[in-house]
């Protein structure tokens, strides 16, 4: 555990994930997300599902920095990423804090590496490269996405259904041990895990005009 | 079980390879189409089941199967039964089995491989029911890669039932079902009730869940860019 690695998982952290709400603001208007209860039910689908898969990426393209090729290498994981991500909204959500993040990584921690990424990567390898750029861990990388998945979202359900503040935080805080063991799990893998009701979520959200979040 | 179809010189699909053994048959029940049989019932907990599919240039193949496949538990701790289906396709690919039951502790686990080469052509459809009238749901899992030219174009896996992480109520559907097209032309986003489709590079994924199959398959059908029949045509 180092400092670098609460940098990457801290919120404040200007990478752009606060406009993302992870299906939280469809969720709410489909019904499915309404109290605390179905909140935690909420984060943990998302945590089994594109957390892993976000974990799993993670921690490929923090190994993927140390590769021969490493253009080659996250090129190819970027293609698996979208394999993964059949969602157009889900892949631009995902490119869209990808780009955030490089935008900041490669400010706070110089690398060749960061120009090893494509243009616009999906948010994991771009966190992957920002762990090894950091002198973090694959399995580091892999936690870090692995709680990136639900803290983000947790917040935007606080924000839109104006829920106290303390029991959200207990919410998340709870999810502790199956954030470790997703990451864990996701970390020498590469999951597929996917949930059709996340990408339907997703499609409906991106076509409403009313929305507050950009996913 | 391994099938092959070739185009012969007069460019009419042979099935050089038709052969099967274990809990599957297979027969030919056309010039392009087989059906898979089960000659016992099952499958059962710890089954494990290969089917390679392999569809040259220029030549055609349909896939169904003769009745719904209903995965029972093995007696005591039932390990999950397996059935893998690998596909190496030039031609093109109708993989349209009946739907799969999985009784109460059952645990199936299907996975579709499919390599398609320059213009190879894929459509897959899955149905899936957890638990059969008033019973307990079973546990599936299925996963979905293609690759064309070694390239994925689309790799996941669905996990349905109690315990899978992803299956929780207020949304845990007993039916489930998929269609994975590629080959035929890009389309775009739709969505409906309980169901949605998303673009595949030249093709797409439709999947649709409810209570009741038929609910489901209805659901897939109004986001599906052609009806079922016509894609059988295209395979005929």
């Amino acid at each position: 555990m180092t400092a670098a690695l609460l940098t990457l998982a801290d919120s404040r952290l200007p990478a752009g994930g606060h406009t993302h709400s992870g299906g939280v603001e469809q969720a709410i208007a489909a019904g499915v997300l309404a109290d605390p209860g179905s909140l935690a039910v909420f984060l943990r689908r998302r945590l089994a599902t594109s957390g892993a898969v976000a974990a799993g990426l993670a921690a490929a393209a923090c190994r993927a920095v140390d590769d021969a090729d490493p253009v080659a290498a996250l090129g190819a994981l970027d293609a698996e990423a979208d394999a993964r991500t059949p969602s157009p909204a889900l892949r631009a959500a995902s490119r869209q804090q990808g780009r955030g993040l490089v935008r900041v990584g490669s400010r706070a921690w110089p690398h060749p590496a960061w120009a090893a990424l494509p243009a616009q990567p999906h948010h994991p390898l771009a966190l992957g490269v920002a762990a090894a750029t950091g002198g973090l861990t694959p399995r580091d990388a892999a936690h870090a996405a692995a709680y990136l998945s639900i803290s983000g979202p947790a917040t935007a359900a606080q924000r839109l259904l104006a829920m106290d503040p303390i029991t959200v935080a207990a919410v998340t805080a709870r999810l502790a041990p199956e954030v470790d063991e997703v990451a864990d799990a996701s970390a020498e893998d590469l999951p597929a895990a996917t949930d059709p009701l996340l990408d339907l979520l997703a499609e409906l959200h991106a076509a409403r005009n009313d929305r507050f979040f950009a996913s | 079980m391994e099938v092959v179809a070739r185009c012969d010189a007069r460019g009419r699909t042979t099935l050089p390879i038709v052969r099967a053994s274990g809990q599957l048959a297979v027969r030919r029940t056309g010039a392009a189409s087989v059906h898979l049989v089960a000659t016992a019932f099952g499958p059962l907990g710890g089954d494990d089941v290969e089917i390679r599919l392999v569809v040259e240039a220029g030549a055609r193949l349909s896939v169904h199967s003769v009745a719904a496949a209903v995965v029972l538990p093995a007696r005591g701790e039932s390990p999950p039964s397996w059935q893998l289906v690998r596909a190496e396709v030039a031609g093109v690919l109708q993989l349209a089995p009946e739907p799969t039951v999985v009784t109460a502790r059952a645990d199936h686990r299907a996975e579709l491989h499919a390599q398609l080469a320059d213009g190879g052509e894929l459509t897959a459809t899955e149905q899936v029911l957890l638990g059969r009238v008033g019973e307990e749901p079973g546990r599936w899992t299925g996963t979905t890669r293609v690759e064309r030219d070694g390239r994925p174009l689309v790799h996941t896996t669905v996990g349905l039932g109690p315990g899978a992480p992803a299956w929780l109520p207020p949304v845990a559907p007993r039916a489930y079902v998929s269609t994975v097209s590629t080959g035929g032309g890009q389309r775009e986003v739709a969505t409906g009730v309980d169901a949605v489709r998303l673009p595949l590079p030249g093709g797409w994924v439709g999947t649709a869940w409810g209570d009741e199959l038929h609910d489901a398959v209805t659901r897939l059908a109004s986001v599906s860019p052609r009806p079922v029949d016509e894609l059988a045509e295209v395979t005929r």
